[in-house]
């Protein structure tokens, strides 16, 4: 593994005077790489390193020029690869020869911002509705997307049929397998299933670009509503990057109840997607077990935040609710409970026959591809990647607190759904902990309403991967630039990996193992 | 002459009203006690404890628009229900309910067989039904259910004959009369009876023609309103006909302890509770399994089962010879 | 981590659920059946009024009511924080009061912390469907009469 100062030191050795380098800036270190050598630096990283994997990719707009920041994690956390093209002619070089997760990125970056990565070419919108007119990029700053006139759907090669004797079947955009509206469209051969091809932007709200028009504390409750699920993630992500841009001085006392918040969101969203893959392979008893036990955790969120689902106690400085000493036994209490079933269900993921029939050596996703696709969350632990935002780079108080990385070798949904079991089990762990050792003191520090000038990343483990922001401020109280990469966003090119060579019966389970939430993968 | 007594049997009891409210009743049967072992508390507003729910669902489908999309094959699209539950409601009829049979008479030797023809020519019916909707979703449902109902139909008949053998005829009111039960004298037939229906009723683990993340509404994509009424009906009255006949050929039918004089009270009513058991443990089956998946349920039967009928046939046929008929039981 | 070998291989499901037969259901009979929200919770806003008041607000009436101890000033903190664009100042008896439209309003209460003042609470009040859409604009007013 190699460490950051490595990293550095080999970079300035290969590329001398053709790159700088920032320390400290977006992450560990910032690098500018322009005309094209943004592909080798990668490249360098690459091998030096396996971990490494692009993050994100950021398009911005500084007016004469396009830039394309391009976040990538190694071992140690971010390193931020910045290009700049001019706006009259925005060609870059792709990266996806030596990286084909960054695909998605960059198809997001090209339709947005209208930078062309030669080399990786779409034709029509990837995240934008087909009634968009080309050539109006939503994302610059001199575009006003209320103006904008919407066209006529036109002809795409996606929704021509298959070719011989295979079919192609349409899954979505409203189909009782997916939650939320997307489209794929799936060409079998007799039932073996032989391309996926998705077509994402259905729920697409544009919320990055809604973020530069709003202060940064009503941003704090447009990025809440990205996810219903996940949402006090969405919270701390942006509160994480714009307090490491102002550096106040937060109480020990909040980083305990905003690492309590997290964990109770990742709680139920576990139980959810448990729930939920049960329906899909028709076992709605175990659904109805596992939704039943939810249901104590709701109504906990609810004692702790005043509501259900969107929490909001998460905010710049702190945290805006404080736990009693009442509650405390309560909360306990309601914890042992759902710690007293854990048995009970762990037996069925055992022992059931049908279980066991559906679910093993089905989607098996292999190391070596989920390093290559950089994927997160369970799906990378349950293919035996160790990653695990919360061990490799601490935020708030998981530093303090003791808990066990859960990796499963097997890659099946088998196994992701195992590794998201005993990810409950830790977290009540870490929940009992947080509330024992909970220190007293002030829960919140005020904080100045502008922002200087400046850039942060934030990461942090929501329930289904890693989540990744990226804040940029211009001095006003409003940001400049906010970009969210989630979890579902990253995994779904696994998704159409591993549905090659199977059974399309096995779609609806392998899908719902990648806990997919296009509210999230849209924005 | 008109038979007034042989009218009110057809049309009211045990006939077409009787088996209608008997349906109901079971599909209330089985909503409640699905939802109790689910931890919740299914219908409960329609009625006391909810058991007008499944009359008051067929009401609200009967008020709702009848669509027909445009490229069905329109004779079959709009009979198909219809006759598919008739011929379900004529072939319960032949199963003796109160001692005989609806049309009053002990039945004829091989109405077994018709029975059991009648019941896959409905069957055959929904998957035309199915096939006859302009969609693909309906398509591939009703190719699901026609793989599905005939491959289980061999060893549903081979198991079938199993009591026949016992008694050594082929009427069911013959079967039914048995002095030993079949449940008795053959018990792996019954386990292995009670897992082919299930197949054939197409409930879990084999509910595949049903999933809805796969194939969205299976057969029934495209109907609504009546249609779709009677089709859930016909499902529901598979389900009575299905445990009607293991009642009939394994649990003795409706015989019991008899009280002379009070035989047509009590015949009835051991039938219904003896039917309302079998449909208990084949809905609890249905609850606490998953799905199986298309590939794994064909291999399930062509495999697993079919060899399994074919070695308890043989089993029984070796143990009436030479076990059974020397020592005069079950004649 | 290797797979926990178990002791029998019968899977527990057909044990528990034949006792959930016997068990009391999980569903709460809402809405014979009214749920206890603990304290806090974020439902509806209210202006404050004098803590010994109750406060009752049916559905289909005009959210008005008594503002006698409206704290409110002219600050418009509230209207420049909410996050929904839900809250106008309006002008009422020469003073300018805040006018919350709960049609757009996410039950954030980032209003109730920001109002320096304390004018603005919640309650748990969260039955809040009608009909009607003008109804759920909470104009305030003064009424001169107010209840004990």
């Amino acid at each position: 593994m190699a460490s950051n100062i490595d990293m550095i030191s080999l970079l300035q050795s290969k590329f001398g005077e053709k790159i700088q380098i920032q320390p400290g800036v977006s992450g560990t270190a910032s690098i500018v790489a322009n005309n094209g050598l943004h592909h080798d630096v990668l490249a360098e990283m690459i091998a030096a390193d396996e971990k490494t994997g692009i993050v994100a990719m950021t398009g911005l707009d500084f007016g004469q020029t396009l830039g394309v920041y391009y976040h990538v994690r190694t071992a140690k956390p971010f390193f931020t690869i910045k290009a700049e093209v001019p706006k009259a002619d925005p060609k870059i070089r792709s990266v996806v020869d030596i990286h084909p997760g960054a695909r998605f990125h960059e198809l997001e970056v090209t339709d947005l911002f209208g930078v062309v990565f030669v080399g990786n070419e779409y034709d029509g919108h990837f995240v934008l509705s087909e009634n968009w007119p080309d050539g109006v990029y939503p994302l610059r700053k001199d575009v006003d997307p209320t103006k904008v006139k919407l066209v006529p759907t036109p002809e795409r090669e996606a929704n021509l049929p298959a070719e011989g004797r295979q079919v192609k079947i349409i899954i979505g955009p409203q189909h009782p397998a997916l939650l939320e509206p997307e489209k794929f469209s799936v060409t079998v051969d007799g039932e073996t299933v032989t391309k996926v091809e998705p077509r994402i932007g259905y729920v697409h709200r544009g919320i990055e670009k809604s973020t530069e028009s709003r202060t940064y504390l009503q941003d704090i409750y447009l990025v809440e509503r990205v996810c219903g699920i996940c949402n006090p993630a969405h919270a701390y992500g942006f509160v994480g990057a714009v307090e490491k841009i102002l550096k106040p001085d937060v109480p020990e006392r909040a980083r305990y109840l905003r690492v309590i918040a997290l964990e109770l969101n990742r709680l139920h969203s576990h139980l959810l997607v448990l729930g939920h893959a049960g329906l899909e392979i028709g076992y709605e008893t175990v659904f109805q077990y596992f939704w039943r036990d939810r249901e104590p955790i709701m109504d906990l969120i609810e004692l702790t935040s005043g509501n259900r689902v969107y929490g909001s106690l998460i905010t710049v400085g702190g945290v805006r609710r404080d736990i009693t000493a009442e509650q405390i036994p309560k909360i306990k209490s309601v914890l042992n409970d759902l710690r007293g079933k854990i048995p009970f269900y762990r037996k069925i993921y055992l022992d059931e026959p049908t279980i066991r029939l559906r679910m093993k050596e089905v989607g098996i996703l292999s190391r070596e591809d989920a390093l290559k696709l950089s994927v997160v969350g369970p799906i990378a632990r349950g293919s035996g990647v160790d990653i695990d935002v919360r061990k490799d780079i601490p935020y708030e108080a998981y530093g303090e607190i003791p808990f066990k990385e859960i990796v499963y070798p097997d890659g099946d949904v088998w196994a992701r759904m195992n590794v998201r079991m005993d990810e409950v089990e830790e977290s009540l762990n870490i929940l009992d902990y947080a509330l024992d050792h909970l220190p007293s003191g002030p829960i919140r520090v005020d904080v100045a309403r502008s922002v200087p000038v400046g850039e942060a990343v934030c990461s942090l483990e929501a329930p289904r991967g890693e989540l990744f922001y990226f804040v940029k401020s211009n001095g006003t109280d409003m940001p400049e630039r906010v970009k969210i990469r989630t979890p579902t966003f990253a995994n779904i090119p696994s998704f159409l990996k591993t549905a090659i060579g199977e059974s399309i019966a096995d779609i609806p389970s392998n899908f719902v193992s990648l806990d997919p939430c296009f509210s999230c993968t849209d924005r | 002459m008109i038979d007034l007594i042989l009218i009110f049997r057809i049309l009211v009891f045990p006939g077409f009203t009787f088996i209608l409210f008997l349906t109901l009743f079971c599909d209330w049967v089985e909503r409640k006690l699905e939802a109790r072992i689910q931890n919740r508390v299914g219908p409960m507003v329609a009625g006391p404890g909810g058991i007008l729910q499944p009359l008051a669902d067929f009401i609200k489908l009967l008020t709702k628009e009848d669509i027909e999309p445009r490229g069905v094959k329109k004779a079959v699209f709009r009979f198909a229900p219809m006759v598919a539950f008739s011929i379900m409601v004529f072939a319960m009829c032949f199963l003796p309910i109160d001692g005989a049979s609806v049309l009053s008479s002990g039945g004829f030797s091989g109405d077994l067989i018709v029975i059991l023809a009648f019941a896959t020519i409905a069957n055959f019916l929904l998957f035309m039904a199915g096939w006859a909707s302009a969609n693909p979703y309906g398509t591939i449902g009703s190719a699901r259910v026609l793989t599905q109902f005939l491959g289980y139909d061999i060893p549903l008949y081979l198991l079938a004959l199993t009591p026949a053998f016992l008694v050594g005829s082929l009427s069911v009111f013959e079967i039914a009369g048995a002095a030993w039960p079949a449940i008795i004298l053959a018990p792996w037939a019954f386990v292995l009876f009670i897992i082919t229906l299930q197949a054939e009723l197409e409930k879990d683990p084999f509910d595949v023609p049903h999933s809805e993340s796969e194939v969205v509404g299976g057969l029934e994509t495209e109907y609504t309103g009546a249609k779709l009424a009677f089709l859930h009906l016909t499902r529901d009255v598979q389900v009575v006909f299905g445990s009607a006949l293991v009642v009939t050929l394994f649990l003795g039918g409706a015989n019991g302890p008899m009280i002379a004089g009070l035989e047509w009270l009590l015949q009835p009513i051991y039938f219904v509770i003896k039917l309302l058991i079998v449909v208990v443990i084949s809905e609890y089956i249905t609850t606490v399994v998953a799905r199986l998946r298309i590939d794994q349920v064909l291999t399930g039967n062509w495999k697993i089962l079919l060899p399994a009928a074919i070695i308890s046939l043989m089993i029984t046929v070796a143990l009436v010879t030479w076990v059974y008929n020397p020592l005069s039981i079950g004649v | 981590m290797a797979e926990k070998k178990s002791r029998s291989r019968i899977s527990p499901i057909f044990k528990r659920a034949l006792s959930h037969l016997f068990t009391k259901p999980a569903t709460s009979k809402y809405p014979f059946v009214r749920p206890t929200l603990p304290p806090n919770s974020r439902g509806k806003l209210v202006y404050e009024i004098k803590a010994c008041n109750e406060i009752d607000f049916e559905c289909g009436e005009d959210f008005r009511f008594d503002i006698k101890s409206m704290r409110g000033s002219n600050c418009r903190v509230c209207a420049r924080d909410c996050p929904a664009q839900a809250i106008e100042i309006v002008e009422v008896e020469g003073k300018m009061r805040p006018q919350i439209d709960l049609n757009s309003c996410i039950f954030c209460s980032q209003c109730v912390e920001s109002c320096p003042r304390n004018a603005i609470k919640q309650s748990d009040l969260f039955e809040l469907a009608t009909t009607d859409k003008k109804a759920l604009v909470m104009k305030p007013e003064y009424k001169h009469e107010t209840g004990a």
